[in-house]
């Protein structure tokens, strides 16, 4: 809420809030980001085992604290800039050239805000049953990792939140989870990590190759290595780049190597759930774009149709699976990759609007598959079954409740309205543009979405509630106050996301122009686009635009066709 | 330094050229060995059983005496650059002193750990520590051996001592078979390297390392078979000593069997004392003929990971996983070997320095859980330690993911640093290997992980280990344990201070001034 | 190869002494086999059974001392012989071998390597061997058999 109050005030207070902010940039704010959930995690494990409630609450606290932080860092990002912000530079080892290097640009900053919103209302919605004290500190200390992860600048840094992430996460898991959660934390961290074990050699290698071609010395800033292209040979950026796609892979997850993701999400604590997917698979797409198409561009556009491929095969195959699941978690758990997929095309078609669809949609798959988690999470601790199978009618006991799953379900869907349909028509626009038959097919996604996740709706909360269903509790006020916030989100970026895409373009725009920098690639102007199918949906858009306010998706679009 | 006064009173002789011996280099050698015979006199007349460990507080001032000794060293060889002493014998440098501290570091440790051991089991005595102390001793004399000769003397030294350390427990019937096997093979080894070494006098005329360098480099040899084979053969002898696949196969028995405080030892000191004598013969006596060995000490360092972690995973007893996850980890000093380059040797220092905490502190750990009669080593022995000593258990689960190369420990940023020189030396696909080993390893780290954290989330009528005595961990040992996590996680966060040590500590073969 | 003439020659006369004398005794001996001729000696007892095979490890332990004192010996001989040229250099040589096999030697008596009684005076007990056989009695019971009239037949 604390977000969207920031985002709705224009004028005045948002020029207030701005002196605020910029006075506040003294204060290291986005060191306070990552080292305050830190902070937290050992504060946490410092209290006593005999008293989860003060566990909690300090817990609580310092979550809070750190979604006011990140908010603070929104509210310290100019608009308008494409550059990275709020830097901050402290050496951390000297002979490698590595250094606590923060920054954030358009890219990151919604990520990091959902991140600080996120974790909050994953405590609060997952609270867990034993052993509150080191869940909670788990939990504190995977914040710290994933808000490190998007604002860092050096690749070493990186790379060490990027792994660290899967330690909390692997004893959430393993000790939190359900039935089968030992195989999915232990299946979980081997892939990551096998993925991140070529990742690491490719990242020494970039460095070290770097160091090599430019002649200076070894440094493991990415600002400087993603500037002085040319360093490294072509070809062989094409395998450095490919050893990075590698972790993000199966980080994200894309198709061949997603095996992973239905295990842990489905025997993952709720809490964890929310957090994998709503913040964890966004380290890998937010890796695409920041050490893929950031760092490596000529290889990123090299290898784009297949990494579009994979996107569209992870929209179809995702969405297929969705819908034979049986099991309610799983179900959600294989729409992620159905949503996924559309990130990674529309992150690979490499346009303005693509890649803007693509940062807007991992805020929006962050809030609406987050909050499905929460859903199913609350159903699960009424009826401790998520069999499909086994639920039926509980809109006849809980008809509030049955509203927030429809809006959030329908978030998920792309209802025009709501936050999912400003992502996804982004991506289609921009994949559109550069891989028409790819959007097309990618398109039906977005049936195949509607059908897998109404039909379960269908079966889950219609009809007549048989006796084990008849005595659903409903929606407690707590329940409602955790969803409350994901449900604003949801409507009022669905509804006005222009603040957003404000921040967001010009950090994209910046980004495509690198990309067409450092290769051959040229990003294909709407305007020159060519076909009368295509004339029409921009005039539409454009249309929309004068129109102005109502229909969110296309006036984002429209102000960049502008 | 010469005391060859005495020779003047001899009149109408001629007296014999007898090299000067410079005591201040060999000071750290000399408070080991004096601490060892000294502890063995005052522990001989003492009683054998006191309350205060006494033996193992003595045991850890010799080696801070011996880390005390390096530092006005360091700093001799900072200031005026390194040099060698006792006619060239002995080297002084910046690696030879950084393994010193290293391995008196192990001592420190170890001995910590052997305390609370030895009263577990009713084996007081000074004979552990005075073994460790002495074989300490030869790990030292390998590092900073300028001489082939001296070099073998510091293996046997080492060796022997630690042949009777693994035989230390007299009841348990596998501690003998340990010491045995250590003992056979071992010796088989050394007549191995001594052939090596013999073969090389042959090739090059010389034993001593500086002779060597400068003949090689100077001399183009028109047969290089006999040269060739002394390498292989002085390989061999230390692939053994570091447990290098194909020279592991005593590792898991030993392992097993010996007293685990011991294992401790044997893990950190003994493949300190190795890898520094390989780094000094290979890297910096044959560098020149790096591409010669280069492809040899590649295989062995593939075969060392990939064996390593496969075998280790199906192992069920802890002991035996640790020792083939040590393989593993030699295999990864190995790359740093292979590299023949600074940036290598300073990625094997960094890394041996880094394993001797884990490796000791996860030996330490084992100890405690193994209770009395050292025999509870089986996985299922871990069972739900977590519930029962979250401390302890936490404790070793830092050790192990810091083996396993997760950030934030130290053994991440040994494994980035020996990638980075596999890397500068162009051999991707060594490092790639390599980093895929470690996630099959990590899946071993991983299960005892599991293990030690499974019935968590059951509830409490479901422990299996319900009814198991609480572990005593002796206060030596605990503060062996919190020195040891105190240090993975400190050069996990703050590394600098350890690299740039390490940077500064490459092997130079100087001969001597006089 | 002429400076390794000596030592092969040395090596040869050595095989060639030791097989003649092997030799010559088989062909020049007069040779009268008795029972208690061709019985192992043991001090002058007349042995009732075949000799025990192994000894108590008393008496290796003493083999080994000796050993060691022997090669100090060995070592100080020819530091003796040539002292003066060797110099202060061969006197703290000396002092640091001497003292390391002091040491050692304080060690064992220290520790009742020298204890000629029952195990029972000695402090460390290994249990894998009885308590009950020492060297004491092992000695006493070869004794008393050989004392015993009904095994005397081989007299």
């Amino acid at each position: 809420m604390l977000v969207s109050s920031g985002l709705v005030s224009s004028g005045l207070v948002s020029f207030v809030l701005g002196q605020v902010g910029r006075a506040s940039s003294d204060v290291p704010l986005l060191t306070a980001a990552v080292v305050l959930p830190a902070v937290g995690a050992i504060a946490t494990a410092l209290v006593s085992r005999r008293r989860p409630e003060s566990a909690r609450m300090v817990a609580t606290l310092f979550s809070v604290a750190t979604g006011v932080v990140t908010v603070a860092v929104l509210v310290a990002f100019e608009t308008g800039e494409a550059d990275f912000q709020l830097v901050e530079k402290y050496t951390w080892i000297r002979d490698l050239d590595v250094a606590w290097h923060l920054g954030v640009d358009g890219i990151s900053l919604f990520l990091v805000v959902m991140t600080g919103v996120l974790f909050p209302i994953a405590m609060f919605g997952g609270a867990p049953h034993h052993d509150a004290k080191s869940f909670y500190a788990w939990l504190l200390l995977l914040e710290a990792g994933c808000i490190g992860v998007f604002l860092a600048l050096d690749l070493f840094l990186f790379f060490v939140m990027f792994e660290i992430v899967l330690v909390p996460m692997y004893f959430l898991i393993s000790g939190w989870g359900y039935a089968n959660r030992r195989y999915a934390a232990m299946k979980f961290f081997l892939y990551t990590m096998l993925g991140s074990a070529f990742m690491l050699v490719g990242l020494v290698a970039t460095a070290v190759l770097h160091a090599r071609g430019s002649g200076g010395d070894l440094t493991f800033n990415v600002l400087t290595i993603a500037n002085d292209q040319g360093s490294i040979a072509p070809m062989t950026a094409r395998w450095l780049f490919l050893s990075f796609a590698i972790a993000f892979a199966v980080k994200v997850p894309l198709f061949p190597v997603h095996t992973w993701l239905p295990d842990a999400h489905t025997e993952a604590p709720t809490a964890g759930s929310v957090i994998l997917a709503g913040v964890m698979l966004k380290l890998g797409t937010y890796g695409f774009l920041r050490y893929g198409l950031f760092l490596f561009p000529e290889a990123s556009a090299w290898f784009a149709p297949a990494m579009v491929t994979l996107g569209v095969i992870g929209i179809i195959y995702g969405a297929v699976v969705a819908t034979m699941q049986r099991d309610l978690k799983r179900l959600v758990a294989y729409s992620s990759i159905a949503h996924l997929g559309f990130i990674a095309l529309g992150t690979f078609a490499i346009t303005t609007q693509g890649l803007q669809g693509s940062v807007i949609q991992m805020v929006n798959h962050g809030l609406s598959t987050g909050g499905l988690f929460l859903l199913v999470g609350m159903i699960y601790e009424r009826r401790h079954t998520r069999e499909i199978a086994q639920l039926k009618g509980l809109q006849a006991s809980a008809p509030i409740m049955a509203g927030v799953f429809t809006l959030v379900m329908l978030s998920s869907i792309g209802l025009p309205g709501l936050n999912g349909f400003v992502g996804e028509f982004l991506i289609l626009l921009g994949s559109f543009l550069t891989r028409r038959w790819w959007a097309v097919v990618a398109a039906t996604g977005v049936i195949l979405a509607a059908l897998y996740l109404l039909w379960a709706y269908q079966r889950v909360f219609h009809g007549e509630p048989d006796e084990d269903n008849a005595g659903f509790a409903e929606m407690s006020f707590r329940e409602g106050m955790v969803m409350a916030p994901l449900v604003a989100l949801i409507v009022f970026l669905g509804v006005y996301p222009k603040p957003v895409l404000d921040r967001i373009e010009p950090s994209v725009a910046a980004l495509v122009a690198h990309v067409e920098d450092g290769s051959d690639f040229v990003e294909p102007s709407v305007a020159e686009a060519g076909t009368d199918a295509r004339e029409e949906t921009f005039a539409e858009a454009e249309a929309a635009e004068e129109g102005s306010g109502g229909e969110g998706g296309e006036d984002g679009e429209g102000g960049e066709g502008g | 330094m010469t005391l060859g006064l005495l020779a003047q009173a001899g009149d109408g002789v001629a007296p014999i050229d007898t090299p000067g011996v410079a005591w201040s280099a060999l000071s750290p050698i000399l408070v080991l060995i004096g601490g060892a015979i000294v502890l063995l006199v005052v522990g001989a007349l003492a009683p054998r059983r006191s309350r205060i460990g006494w033996h193992a507080m003595l045991t850890v001032a010799v080696a801070g005496g011996t880390i005390a000794a390096v530092v006005p060293l360091w700093d001799r060889v900072h200031d005026d650059g390194p040099y060698s002493a006792v006619a060239s014998a002995v080297g002084v440098d910046g690696f030879s002193l950084f393994v010193t501290v290293v391995i008196a570091v192990a001592v420190a440790i170890a001995a910590l750990l052997t305390d609370g051991y030895l009263r577990r089991e009713g084996l007081e005595g000074p004979e552990p520590y005075v073994l460790m102390l002495l074989s300490a001793a030869g790990a030292v004399m390998m590092a900073s051996a300028n001489d082939l000769i001296v070099m073998f003397l510091g293996l046997e030294i080492m060796s022997i001592a630690v042949y009777v350390l693994a035989g230390l427990h007299l009841r348990r019937r596998r501690s003998g078979e340990a010491a045995v096997k250590y003992f056979v093979l071992g010796s088989f080894s050394s007549a191995f390297f001594l052939y090596g070494v013999a073969l090389v006098y042959g090739a090059t005329g010389s034993t001593n390392l500086v002779r060597i360098a400068r003949f090689l480099a100077a001399n183009t040899l028109a047969d290089q078979g006999l040269l060739i084979a002394g390498f292989a053969l002085l390989l061999v002898g230390f692939g053994f000593k570091v447990a290098a696949v194909p020279f592991h196969s005593w590792t898991p028995d030993v392992y097993q069997g010996s007293p685990s405080p011991i294992v401790a030892f044997m893990a950190s000191g003994v493949k300190a004392g190795g890898f520094a004598g390989l780094l000094r013969v290979f890297v910096a006596t044959f560098g020149t003929y790096r591409l010669d060995w280069q492809p040899v000490v590649y295989g062995i360092a593939v075969l060392s990971l990939v064996v390593g972690a496969v075998l280790a995973v199906v192992q069920t007893d802890v002991k035996r996983m640790l020792a083939y996850s040590s393989i593993n980890h030699a295999g990864f000093i190995l790359i740093g070997v292979q590299a023949a380059t600074d940036e290598g040797v300073t990625a094997a220092l960094f890394y041996l320095a880094a394993y001797t905490f884990m490796v000791a502190g996860a030996f330490g750990v084992v100890t405690v859980v193994g209770r009395r009669g050292d025999g509870h080593h089986h996985l299922d022995d871990y069972q739900g330690l977590a519930r029962r000593q979250p401390l302890l258990a936490l404790v070793f689960a830092i050790f192990l993911l810091a083996q396993a190369g997760v950030p934030l420990t130290s053994g991440f940023l040994a494994k980035f640093y020996v990638v980075e020189a596999a890397i500068e030396a162009r051999s991707f696909w060594l490092a790639l290997v390599a980093m895929v080993s470690a996630v099959v390893s990590a899946f071993l780290y991983l299960r005892i992980v599991l293990v030690m954290y499974a019935g968590a989330g059951d509830g409490a009528d479901t422990d299996p280990a319900a009814g198991r005595p609480r572990l005593a961990v002796p206060a030596a040992a605990a503060i062996a344990l919190v020195v040891a996590v105190a240090a993975t996680i400190g050069i996990g966060l703050v590394p600098d201070p350890l690299t740039r040590t390490a940077r500064d500590a490459t092997p130079e073969l100087v001969a001597a001034s006089d | 190869m002429g400076q390794y003439l000596p030592i092969l020659m040395l090596l040869v006369l050595a095989v060639v002494f030791a097989a003649l004398s092997f030799f010559a005794s088989r062909l020049l001996a007069p040779r009268r086999p008795t029972a208690a001729k061709s019985a192992p000696y043991e001090c002058g007892i007349v042995p009732s059974r075949e000799p025990p095979e192994r000894f108590p490890v008393r008496f290796y332990l003493i083999a080994m001392i000796f050993i060691v004192f022997d090669i100090e010996i060995i070592f100080l001989y020819p530091y003796a012989v040539i002292h003066r040229e060797l110099g202060g250099f061969g006197l703290v040589e000396m002092a640091v071998f001497v003292v390391a096999v002091f040491a050692a030697f304080v060690y064992l008596i220290a520790n009742g390597a020298l204890d000629w009684g029952p195990v029972k005076h000695l402090r460390r007990v290994d249990p894998r061997v009885s308590t009950s056989r020492t060297a004491a009695t092992t000695v006493r019971r070869v004794g008393l058999e050989g004392r015993e009239p009904e095994t005397g037949e081989a007299a």
